[in-house]
Protein backbone atom coordinates (compact mmCIF):
# COMPACT_ATOMS: atom_id res chain seq x y z
CA UNK A 1 0.00 0.00 0.00
CA UNK A 2 1.21 3.51 -0.77
CA UNK A 3 -0.26 6.62 0.75
CA UNK A 4 0.18 9.68 -1.45
CA UNK A 5 -1.18 12.86 0.10
CA UNK A 6 -3.91 10.93 1.88
CA UNK A 7 -4.86 8.78 -1.10
CA UNK A 8 -4.28 5.04 -1.11
CA UNK A 9 -2.49 4.23 -4.40
CA UNK A 10 -1.09 0.68 -4.20
CA UNK A 11 2.37 0.29 -5.75
CA UNK A 12 1.63 -2.86 -7.69
CA UNK A 13 -1.13 -1.29 -9.83
CA UNK A 14 -0.96 0.64 -13.09
CA UNK A 15 -2.96 3.87 -13.33
CA UNK A 16 -4.64 5.69 -16.22
CA UNK A 17 -4.77 9.50 -15.98
CA UNK A 18 -8.59 9.34 -15.96
CA UNK A 19 -8.36 7.53 -12.59
CA UNK A 20 -8.93 3.93 -13.62
CA UNK A 21 -6.46 1.31 -12.37
CA UNK A 22 -5.25 -1.99 -13.79
CA UNK A 23 -4.04 -5.06 -11.92
CA UNK A 24 -2.31 -7.74 -13.98
CA UNK A 25 -3.35 -11.28 -13.06
CA UNK A 26 -1.59 -13.71 -15.40
CA UNK A 27 -3.24 -13.18 -18.80
CA UNK A 28 -6.04 -10.89 -17.66
CA UNK A 29 -6.34 -7.35 -16.32
CA UNK A 30 -8.67 -6.41 -13.48
CA UNK A 31 -9.96 -2.82 -13.71
CA UNK A 32 -11.45 -0.38 -11.22
CA UNK A 33 -11.43 3.28 -10.15
CA UNK A 34 -8.77 4.63 -7.80
CA UNK A 35 -9.10 5.96 -4.27
CA UNK A 36 -8.64 9.56 -5.38
CA UNK A 37 -11.65 9.27 -7.68
CA UNK A 38 -13.92 7.63 -5.11
CA UNK A 39 -13.03 10.18 -2.41
CA UNK A 40 -13.58 13.08 -4.78
CA UNK A 41 -16.77 11.67 -6.33
CA UNK A 42 -18.50 10.65 -3.10
CA UNK A 43 -21.09 7.90 -2.87
CA UNK A 44 -21.45 6.06 -6.17
CA UNK A 45 -25.09 5.82 -7.30
CA UNK A 46 -24.89 3.79 -10.50
CA UNK A 47 -22.37 2.14 -12.81
CA UNK A 48 -23.32 1.84 -16.49
CA UNK A 49 -21.20 -0.98 -17.83
CA UNK A 50 -20.49 -2.36 -21.31
CA UNK A 51 -21.34 -5.93 -22.27
CA UNK A 52 -19.10 -8.93 -21.86
CA UNK A 53 -17.47 -9.66 -25.19
CA UNK A 54 -17.13 -5.99 -26.14
CA UNK A 55 -13.74 -4.90 -27.44
CA UNK A 56 -12.20 -1.72 -26.04
CA UNK A 57 -9.17 0.39 -26.93
CA UNK A 58 -6.78 1.83 -24.36
CA UNK A 59 -8.22 5.14 -23.12
CA UNK A 60 -11.67 4.48 -24.63
CA UNK A 61 -14.69 5.29 -22.48
CA UNK A 62 -16.13 1.88 -21.65
CA UNK A 63 -18.52 2.83 -18.86
CA UNK A 64 -20.16 5.69 -17.00
CA UNK A 65 -20.27 6.20 -13.25
CA UNK A 66 -22.82 8.40 -11.48
CA UNK A 67 -22.05 9.91 -8.10
CA UNK A 68 -24.50 12.42 -6.70
CA UNK A 69 -25.50 14.48 -9.77
CA UNK A 70 -22.26 13.96 -11.67
CA UNK A 71 -21.70 11.37 -14.39
CA UNK A 72 -18.05 10.50 -14.93
CA UNK A 73 -16.20 8.18 -17.28
CA UNK A 74 -14.59 4.79 -16.87
CA UNK A 75 -11.67 4.70 -19.33
CA UNK A 76 -10.18 1.36 -20.30
CA UNK A 77 -6.56 1.31 -19.06
CA UNK A 78 -5.64 -1.31 -21.67
CA UNK A 79 -7.03 -2.58 -24.97
CA UNK A 80 -8.69 -5.97 -25.26
CA UNK A 81 -11.92 -7.88 -24.78
CA UNK A 82 -14.11 -7.44 -21.71
CA UNK A 83 -14.47 -10.93 -20.32
CA UNK A 84 -16.12 -10.36 -16.94
CA UNK A 85 -18.17 -7.73 -15.10
CA UNK A 86 -18.50 -7.38 -11.34
CA UNK A 87 -22.14 -8.37 -10.89
CA UNK A 88 -22.09 -7.48 -7.18
CA UNK A 89 -22.07 -3.81 -8.21
CA UNK A 90 -25.64 -4.23 -9.48
CA UNK A 91 -26.80 -4.54 -5.88
CA UNK A 92 -24.21 -2.42 -4.13
CA UNK A 93 -22.29 0.30 -5.96
CA UNK A 94 -20.99 1.36 -2.54
CA UNK A 95 -18.34 -1.35 -2.91
CA UNK A 96 -16.38 1.09 -5.11
CA UNK A 97 -16.27 3.50 -2.17
CA UNK A 98 -15.68 0.93 0.54
CA UNK A 99 -13.06 -1.21 -1.18
CA UNK A 100 -11.94 0.35 -4.50
CA UNK A 101 -9.09 -2.13 -5.07
CA UNK A 102 -10.85 -5.21 -3.74
CA UNK A 103 -14.59 -5.93 -3.84
CA UNK A 104 -15.12 -2.70 -5.78
CA UNK A 105 -13.38 -3.93 -8.93
CA UNK A 106 -15.47 -3.17 -12.01
CA UNK A 107 -14.49 -5.38 -14.95
CA UNK A 108 -11.85 -7.71 -16.33
CA UNK A 109 -10.16 -7.31 -19.73
CA UNK A 110 -8.29 -9.94 -21.72
CA UNK A 111 -5.54 -7.66 -23.04
CA UNK A 112 -4.52 -7.58 -26.69
CA UNK A 113 -1.25 -5.63 -26.38
CA UNK A 114 -0.30 -5.50 -22.73
CA UNK A 115 3.43 -5.12 -23.19
CA UNK A 116 3.03 -2.34 -25.70
CA UNK A 117 0.53 -0.39 -23.61
CA UNK A 118 1.79 -0.67 -20.01
CA UNK A 119 4.32 2.07 -20.67
CA UNK A 120 1.45 4.51 -21.25
CA UNK A 121 0.20 4.03 -17.69
CA UNK A 122 1.54 5.45 -14.41
CA UNK A 123 3.24 2.96 -12.12
CA UNK A 124 5.07 3.43 -8.83
CA UNK A 125 5.37 6.39 -6.49
CA UNK A 126 7.78 8.33 -8.71
CA UNK A 127 5.16 8.53 -11.44
CA UNK A 128 2.11 8.84 -9.22
CA UNK A 129 3.25 11.48 -6.73
CA UNK A 130 3.58 14.26 -9.35
CA UNK A 131 0.18 13.28 -10.82
CA UNK A 132 -1.57 13.46 -7.44
CA UNK A 133 0.27 16.69 -6.60
CA UNK A 134 -0.82 18.23 -9.87
CA UNK A 135 -4.48 17.32 -9.33
CA UNK A 136 -4.45 18.73 -5.80
CA UNK A 137 -2.53 21.85 -6.77
CA UNK A 138 -4.96 22.78 -9.54
CA UNK A 139 -7.88 22.62 -7.14
CA UNK A 140 -6.08 24.70 -4.53
CA UNK A 141 -5.00 27.34 -7.05
CA UNK A 142 -8.49 27.86 -8.34
CA UNK A 143 -9.90 27.97 -4.80
CA UNK A 144 -7.33 30.62 -3.87
CA UNK A 145 -8.34 32.74 -6.88
CA UNK A 146 -12.01 32.63 -5.93
CA UNK B 1 -9.77 36.11 -23.12
CA UNK B 2 -11.70 35.00 -26.22
CA UNK B 3 -15.42 35.31 -26.65
CA UNK B 4 -17.75 32.49 -25.66
CA UNK B 5 -20.78 31.65 -27.75
CA UNK B 6 -24.31 32.25 -26.48
CA UNK B 7 -27.25 30.24 -27.83
CA UNK B 8 -30.38 31.94 -26.58
CA UNK B 9 -33.99 30.83 -27.04
CA UNK B 10 -36.07 33.10 -24.91
CA UNK B 11 -38.99 33.77 -27.18
CA UNK B 12 -40.31 30.36 -28.13
CA UNK B 13 -40.71 27.69 -25.47
CA UNK B 14 -38.91 24.72 -26.95
CA UNK B 15 -39.50 20.98 -26.85
CA UNK B 16 -37.45 18.67 -24.62
CA UNK B 17 -36.09 16.93 -27.73
CA UNK B 18 -34.77 20.15 -29.22
CA UNK B 19 -33.43 21.67 -25.98
CA UNK B 20 -31.66 18.52 -24.83
CA UNK B 21 -30.25 17.80 -28.31
CA UNK B 22 -28.71 21.26 -28.46
CA UNK B 23 -27.23 20.73 -24.97
CA UNK B 24 -25.68 17.38 -25.88
CA UNK B 25 -24.03 18.99 -28.89
CA UNK B 26 -22.29 21.63 -26.74
CA UNK B 27 -19.46 19.53 -25.21
CA UNK B 28 -19.08 17.64 -28.48
CA UNK B 29 -18.57 20.90 -30.33
CA UNK B 30 -15.80 21.87 -27.89
CA UNK B 31 -13.92 18.59 -28.15
CA UNK B 32 -14.41 17.75 -31.83
CA UNK B 33 -15.23 21.01 -33.57
CA UNK B 34 -12.89 23.53 -31.94
CA UNK B 35 -15.64 25.65 -30.43
CA UNK B 36 -15.04 27.94 -27.44
CA UNK B 37 -17.35 27.37 -24.43
CA UNK B 38 -21.04 27.64 -25.30
CA UNK B 39 -23.77 28.86 -22.95
CA UNK B 40 -27.32 27.86 -23.87
CA UNK B 41 -30.14 29.75 -22.14
CA UNK B 42 -33.69 28.78 -22.93
CA UNK B 43 -37.21 27.97 -21.77
CA UNK B 44 -38.83 24.56 -22.12
CA UNK B 45 -42.44 23.82 -22.88
CA UNK B 46 -44.10 22.40 -19.74
CA UNK B 47 -42.13 19.21 -19.20
CA UNK B 48 -40.76 16.70 -16.74
CA UNK B 49 -37.17 15.58 -17.29
CA UNK B 50 -35.57 12.72 -15.40
CA UNK B 51 -31.86 12.16 -14.79
CA UNK B 52 -29.89 9.82 -17.05
CA UNK B 53 -30.05 6.89 -14.65
CA UNK B 54 -33.52 7.38 -13.19
CA UNK B 55 -36.46 5.01 -13.57
CA UNK B 56 -38.86 7.29 -15.48
CA UNK B 57 -41.87 5.08 -14.80
CA UNK B 58 -41.19 5.15 -11.06
CA UNK B 59 -40.46 8.87 -11.01
CA UNK B 60 -43.41 10.14 -13.05
CA UNK B 61 -47.13 9.56 -13.42
CA UNK B 62 -46.90 9.33 -17.17
CA UNK B 63 -50.69 9.14 -17.63
CA UNK B 64 -51.08 12.46 -15.83
CA UNK B 65 -48.27 13.99 -17.91
CA UNK B 66 -50.07 12.94 -21.09
CA UNK B 67 -53.47 14.16 -19.83
CA UNK B 68 -52.04 17.55 -18.94
CA UNK B 69 -49.95 17.96 -22.08
CA UNK B 70 -46.68 17.83 -20.16
CA UNK B 71 -43.76 16.41 -22.16
CA UNK B 72 -41.43 13.92 -20.51
CA UNK B 73 -37.93 12.93 -21.45
CA UNK B 74 -34.54 11.80 -20.11
CA UNK B 75 -31.49 14.06 -20.05
CA UNK B 76 -27.87 12.95 -20.33
CA UNK B 77 -26.72 14.40 -16.99
CA UNK B 78 -27.18 12.95 -13.52
CA UNK B 79 -29.52 13.79 -10.65
CA UNK B 80 -33.27 13.62 -10.21
CA UNK B 81 -36.46 14.82 -11.86
CA UNK B 82 -36.91 18.47 -12.77
CA UNK B 83 -40.19 20.09 -13.76
CA UNK B 84 -39.62 22.75 -16.39
CA UNK B 85 -41.97 25.38 -17.76
CA UNK B 86 -42.48 29.00 -18.76
CA UNK B 87 -41.04 30.43 -15.54
CA UNK B 88 -38.06 28.13 -15.11
CA UNK B 89 -34.68 29.06 -16.60
CA UNK B 90 -33.05 26.17 -18.45
CA UNK B 91 -29.28 26.41 -18.71
CA UNK B 92 -26.93 24.17 -20.66
CA UNK B 93 -23.19 24.82 -20.69
CA UNK B 94 -20.46 23.12 -22.68
CA UNK B 95 -17.12 23.89 -21.07
CA UNK B 96 -13.71 22.30 -20.68
CA UNK B 97 -12.78 21.15 -17.17
CA UNK B 98 -9.43 22.91 -17.64
CA UNK B 99 -11.05 26.24 -18.53
CA UNK B 100 -9.21 29.02 -16.65
CA UNK B 101 -11.35 30.06 -13.71
CA UNK B 102 -12.83 26.59 -13.21
CA UNK B 103 -11.88 24.94 -9.92
CA UNK B 104 -10.55 21.42 -10.15
CA UNK B 105 -12.36 18.22 -9.28
CA UNK B 106 -16.05 17.42 -9.26
CA UNK B 107 -16.76 19.52 -6.19
CA UNK B 108 -14.74 22.38 -7.65
CA UNK B 109 -16.75 22.37 -10.87
CA UNK B 110 -20.06 22.51 -9.01
CA UNK B 111 -18.71 25.21 -6.69
CA UNK B 112 -17.54 27.35 -9.60
CA UNK B 113 -20.76 27.12 -11.58
CA UNK B 114 -22.89 27.59 -8.46
CA UNK B 115 -20.97 30.75 -7.73
CA UNK B 116 -21.94 32.09 -11.16
CA UNK B 117 -25.63 31.52 -10.43
CA UNK B 118 -25.32 32.86 -6.86
CA UNK B 119 -23.77 36.05 -8.22
CA UNK B 120 -26.56 36.41 -10.76
CA UNK B 121 -29.15 35.92 -8.02
CA UNK B 122 -27.40 38.47 -5.82
CA UNK B 123 -27.54 41.01 -8.64
CA UNK B 124 -31.28 40.39 -8.80
CA UNK B 125 -31.58 40.93 -5.03
CA UNK B 126 -31.69 37.31 -3.85
CA UNK B 127 -29.06 35.97 -1.40
CA UNK B 128 -28.47 32.32 -2.23
CA UNK B 129 -25.99 29.81 -0.86
CA UNK B 130 -24.47 26.60 -2.20
CA UNK B 131 -25.07 23.50 -0.14
CA UNK B 132 -23.06 20.37 -0.76
CA UNK B 133 -24.79 17.80 -2.98
CA UNK B 134 -25.21 20.40 -5.65
CA UNK B 135 -28.20 22.55 -4.75
CA UNK B 136 -28.54 26.30 -4.50
CA UNK B 137 -30.72 27.40 -1.60
CA UNK B 138 -32.22 30.55 -0.16
CA UNK B 139 -32.89 30.39 3.58
CA UNK B 140 -32.56 26.65 3.32
CA UNK B 141 -35.07 26.31 0.46
CA UNK B 142 -33.98 25.03 -2.95
CA UNK B 143 -34.07 27.61 -5.75
CA UNK B 144 -31.93 25.87 -8.39
CA UNK B 145 -30.81 22.36 -9.25
CA UNK B 146 -27.50 21.49 -10.88
CA UNK B 147 -26.19 18.40 -12.64
CA UNK B 148 -23.33 17.53 -14.96
CA UNK B 149 -21.66 14.86 -17.04
CA UNK B 150 -18.11 14.53 -18.28
CA UNK B 151 -18.55 13.97 -22.00
CA UNK B 152 -16.09 13.96 -24.89
CA UNK B 153 -12.41 14.37 -23.92
CA UNK B 154 -12.30 16.99 -21.14
CA UNK B 155 -15.53 18.75 -22.10
CA UNK B 156 -18.42 18.65 -19.67
CA UNK B 157 -22.11 19.29 -20.09
CA UNK B 158 -23.49 21.25 -17.15
CA UNK B 159 -27.23 21.62 -16.61
CA UNK B 160 -29.05 23.97 -14.27
CA UNK B 161 -32.68 24.82 -13.68
CA UNK B 162 -33.46 28.05 -11.87
CA UNK B 163 -36.92 28.70 -10.47
CA UNK B 164 -38.33 32.10 -11.34
CA UNK B 165 -41.80 30.86 -10.44
CA UNK B 166 -43.12 27.35 -9.97
CA UNK B 167 -46.34 25.34 -10.11
CA UNK B 168 -46.22 23.01 -7.08
CA UNK B 169 -49.71 21.50 -7.62
CA UNK B 170 -48.65 20.49 -11.15
CA UNK B 171 -45.51 18.86 -9.78
CA UNK B 172 -47.51 16.94 -7.18
CA UNK B 173 -49.91 15.76 -9.86
CA UNK B 174 -47.33 14.45 -12.34
CA UNK B 175 -44.62 13.09 -10.04
CA UNK B 176 -44.90 9.93 -8.03
CA UNK B 177 -44.44 10.76 -4.36
CA UNK B 178 -43.72 8.69 -1.29
CA UNK B 179 -47.06 7.89 0.43
CA UNK B 180 -47.86 11.09 2.31
CA UNK B 181 -50.41 10.82 5.09
CA UNK B 182 -52.62 13.79 4.32
CA UNK B 183 -53.62 15.19 0.98
CA UNK B 184 -52.54 18.75 1.74
CA UNK B 185 -49.34 17.68 3.41
CA UNK B 186 -47.68 17.23 0.07
CA UNK B 187 -48.15 20.88 -0.84
CA UNK B 188 -46.89 22.09 2.53
CA UNK B 189 -43.95 19.73 2.43
CA UNK B 190 -42.77 21.05 -0.90
CA UNK B 191 -43.58 24.72 -0.32
CA UNK B 192 -41.32 24.57 2.74
CA UNK B 193 -38.51 23.06 0.70
CA UNK B 194 -38.57 25.15 -2.47
CA UNK B 195 -38.57 28.83 -3.24
CA UNK B 196 -38.52 31.01 -6.35
CA UNK B 197 -37.07 34.34 -7.38
CA UNK B 198 -40.60 35.75 -7.53
CA UNK B 199 -41.33 34.63 -3.96
CA UNK B 200 -38.07 36.06 -2.69
CA UNK B 201 -38.53 39.41 -4.39
CA UNK B 202 -42.22 39.67 -3.64
CA UNK B 203 -43.02 40.63 -7.24
CA UNK B 204 -42.86 39.29 -10.79
CA UNK B 205 -39.67 39.54 -12.79
CA UNK B 206 -39.13 39.30 -16.55
CA UNK B 207 -37.35 36.15 -17.71
CA UNK B 208 -35.08 38.29 -19.89
CA UNK B 209 -33.88 40.14 -16.76
CA UNK B 210 -32.88 36.84 -15.17
CA UNK B 211 -31.15 35.65 -18.37
CA UNK B 212 -29.21 38.90 -18.58
CA UNK B 213 -28.03 38.60 -14.96
CA UNK B 214 -26.75 35.09 -15.67
CA UNK B 215 -24.91 36.24 -18.80
CA UNK B 216 -23.20 39.08 -16.91
CA UNK B 217 -22.22 36.76 -14.09
CA UNK B 218 -20.59 34.26 -16.49
CA UNK B 219 -18.61 37.07 -18.10
CA UNK B 220 -17.44 38.39 -14.73
CA UNK B 221 -16.50 34.97 -13.35
CA UNK B 222 -14.55 33.75 -16.35
CA UNK B 223 -13.32 37.10 -17.68
CA UNK B 224 -14.90 36.39 -21.04
CA UNK B 225 -17.46 37.97 -23.30
CA UNK B 226 -20.52 36.32 -24.83
CA UNK B 227 -21.47 36.62 -28.46
CA UNK B 228 -24.94 35.65 -29.62
CA UNK B 229 -24.67 32.78 -32.07
CA UNK B 230 -26.56 29.83 -33.51
CA UNK B 231 -25.58 26.22 -34.14
CA UNK B 232 -23.62 25.91 -37.40
CA UNK B 233 -24.12 23.20 -40.02
CA UNK B 234 -21.84 20.69 -38.25
CA UNK B 235 -23.61 21.26 -34.93
CA UNK B 236 -27.02 21.15 -36.56
CA UNK B 237 -26.23 17.71 -37.99
CA UNK B 238 -25.20 16.39 -34.58
CA UNK B 239 -28.28 17.90 -32.95
CA UNK B 240 -30.50 16.04 -35.39
CA UNK B 241 -28.59 12.82 -34.63
CA UNK B 242 -29.12 13.29 -30.87
CA UNK B 243 -32.81 13.99 -31.46
CA UNK B 244 -33.22 10.80 -33.46
CA UNK B 245 -30.95 8.56 -31.37
CA UNK B 246 -32.03 9.83 -27.95
CA UNK B 247 -34.81 12.30 -27.39
CA UNK B 248 -37.37 11.00 -29.88
CA UNK B 249 -36.37 7.40 -29.21
CA UNK B 250 -38.50 5.39 -26.72
CA UNK B 251 -35.50 3.13 -26.00
CA UNK B 252 -33.63 6.14 -24.60
CA UNK B 253 -36.62 7.71 -22.84
CA UNK B 254 -37.69 4.44 -21.19
CA UNK B 255 -34.16 3.12 -20.68
CA UNK B 256 -33.83 0.34 -18.12
CA UNK B 257 -30.26 1.27 -17.26
CA UNK B 258 -30.97 2.52 -13.76
CA UNK B 259 -30.92 1.28 -10.19
CA UNK B 260 -34.15 -0.17 -8.80
CA UNK B 261 -36.49 2.44 -7.31
CA UNK B 262 -38.29 2.10 -3.99
CA UNK B 263 -40.47 4.50 -2.02
CA UNK B 264 -41.61 4.21 1.56
CA UNK B 265 -42.22 5.92 4.86
CA UNK B 266 -41.52 5.23 8.50
CA UNK B 267 -42.59 6.67 11.84
CA UNK B 268 -40.83 6.72 15.19
CA UNK B 269 -42.05 8.05 18.53
CA UNK B 270 -39.19 9.87 20.21
CA UNK B 271 -38.75 12.07 23.32
CA UNK B 272 -38.64 15.03 20.91
CA UNK B 273 -41.94 14.14 19.23
CA UNK B 274 -43.22 11.96 16.42
CA UNK B 275 -40.78 11.60 13.51
CA UNK B 276 -42.10 10.80 10.04
CA UNK B 277 -39.68 9.99 7.25
CA UNK B 278 -40.56 9.79 3.55
CA UNK B 279 -37.94 8.20 1.38
CA UNK B 280 -37.22 7.50 -2.30
CA UNK B 281 -34.37 5.10 -2.95
CA UNK B 282 -32.41 4.57 -6.17
CA UNK B 283 -30.82 1.20 -5.51
CA UNK B 284 -29.05 1.68 -2.21
CA UNK B 285 -28.86 5.47 -2.62
CA UNK B 286 -31.17 8.05 -1.05
CA UNK B 287 -32.65 9.98 -3.96
CA UNK B 288 -35.16 12.05 -1.98
CA UNK B 289 -35.97 12.31 1.70
CA UNK B 290 -38.46 14.33 3.72
CA UNK B 291 -38.19 14.60 7.49
CA UNK B 292 -41.49 15.70 9.04
CA UNK B 293 -43.40 15.26 12.30
CA UNK B 294 -44.48 17.22 15.37
CA UNK B 295 -41.02 18.00 16.72
CA UNK B 296 -39.47 21.47 17.15
CA UNK B 297 -37.00 22.57 14.49
CA UNK B 298 -36.59 25.12 11.70
CA UNK B 299 -37.16 24.79 7.95
CA UNK B 300 -33.53 25.70 7.37
CA UNK B 301 -32.21 22.97 9.69
CA UNK B 302 -34.52 20.28 8.34
CA UNK B 303 -33.59 21.15 4.76
CA UNK B 304 -29.89 21.07 5.69
CA UNK B 305 -30.27 17.60 7.18
CA UNK B 306 -32.21 16.36 4.16
CA UNK B 307 -29.72 17.87 1.77
CA UNK B 308 -26.81 16.17 3.55
CA UNK B 309 -28.43 12.81 2.83
CA UNK B 310 -29.56 13.26 -0.79
CA UNK B 311 -27.61 11.15 -3.29
CA UNK B 312 -25.70 9.34 -0.56
CA UNK B 313 -25.65 5.71 0.50
CA UNK B 314 -28.50 4.53 2.75
CA UNK B 315 -26.32 2.34 4.98
CA UNK B 316 -26.50 3.08 8.71
CA UNK B 317 -22.85 4.07 8.80
CA UNK B 318 -23.16 6.55 5.94
CA UNK B 319 -26.43 8.04 7.23
CA UNK B 320 -24.85 8.67 10.63
CA UNK B 321 -21.70 9.99 9.02
CA UNK B 322 -23.50 12.48 6.78
CA UNK B 323 -25.92 13.64 9.48
CA UNK B 324 -23.03 14.14 11.92
CA UNK B 325 -21.24 16.38 9.40
CA UNK B 326 -24.04 18.98 9.62
CA UNK B 327 -25.52 18.20 13.05
CA UNK B 328 -25.52 20.78 15.83
CA UNK B 329 -27.15 20.63 19.26
CA UNK B 330 -30.93 20.85 19.26
CA UNK B 331 -31.28 21.01 15.47
CA UNK B 332 -34.31 18.92 16.24
CA UNK B 333 -35.16 19.55 19.89
CA UNK B 334 -34.79 16.42 22.03
CA UNK B 335 -33.36 14.28 19.21
CA UNK B 336 -29.92 12.96 18.36
CA UNK B 337 -28.25 11.47 15.25
CA UNK B 338 -28.74 7.79 16.23
CA UNK B 339 -32.49 8.31 16.78
CA UNK B 340 -32.93 10.14 13.49
CA UNK B 341 -30.91 7.42 11.76
CA UNK B 342 -33.17 4.76 13.28
CA UNK B 343 -36.25 6.48 11.86
CA UNK B 344 -34.65 6.73 8.40
CA UNK B 345 -33.68 3.05 8.47
CA UNK B 346 -37.27 2.20 9.40
CA UNK B 347 -38.50 4.08 6.30
CA UNK B 348 -35.87 2.28 4.24
CA UNK B 349 -37.02 -1.09 5.56
CA UNK B 350 -40.63 -0.25 4.65
CA UNK B 351 -39.57 0.95 1.20
CA UNK B 352 -37.69 -2.27 0.48
CA UNK B 353 -40.36 -4.55 2.02
CA UNK B 354 -43.69 -2.76 1.56
CA UNK B 355 -45.74 -5.82 2.48
CA UNK B 356 -44.05 -6.28 5.87
CA UNK B 357 -44.51 -2.73 7.02
CA UNK B 358 -42.99 -2.04 10.41
CA UNK B 359 -44.35 1.20 11.86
Amino acid sequence: MADIKGYDMPDELYYHEEHSWARIEENRVVVGMNDMFQKEAGDIVFVDLPDEGDDVEQGEVCGKIQSRKWIGKLCAPVSGEIIELNEELEDDTGLINQDPYGKGWILIIEPSDLEGELGNLMHGQDALAPFVDQEIQRTEEERAKA
Amino acid sequence: MGAWRLFKNTGDHISTALGLSIDDTLPLSLSAHGSPPILHLYIFKPSAIVGKYQDIEAALRLDRCRDRGVEYNRRSTGGGTVIMGPKVVALGLGIDIDQPGMRGGIRGIFETLSTVLMQALEDLGVEAAFVPKNDLVVEGKKIAGLSAALEAEKAILFHASLLVDFDIPLMLDIMNQPPLKMSDKGYNCFSQRMTTITEQLGHDIEMETVFRAIEVSFCNTFGSSLEIDEPDTWEDRHMREFTQRRYNNPEWIFSHKHPRSHMGSGMLKTPGGLLEIYLSLAGNTIERIMITGDFFSTTRDINLLESSLKWTSSTQQKIEEHLSEVWSDDMIYGLDVPTLTEAILRAKENALNPLQKAV
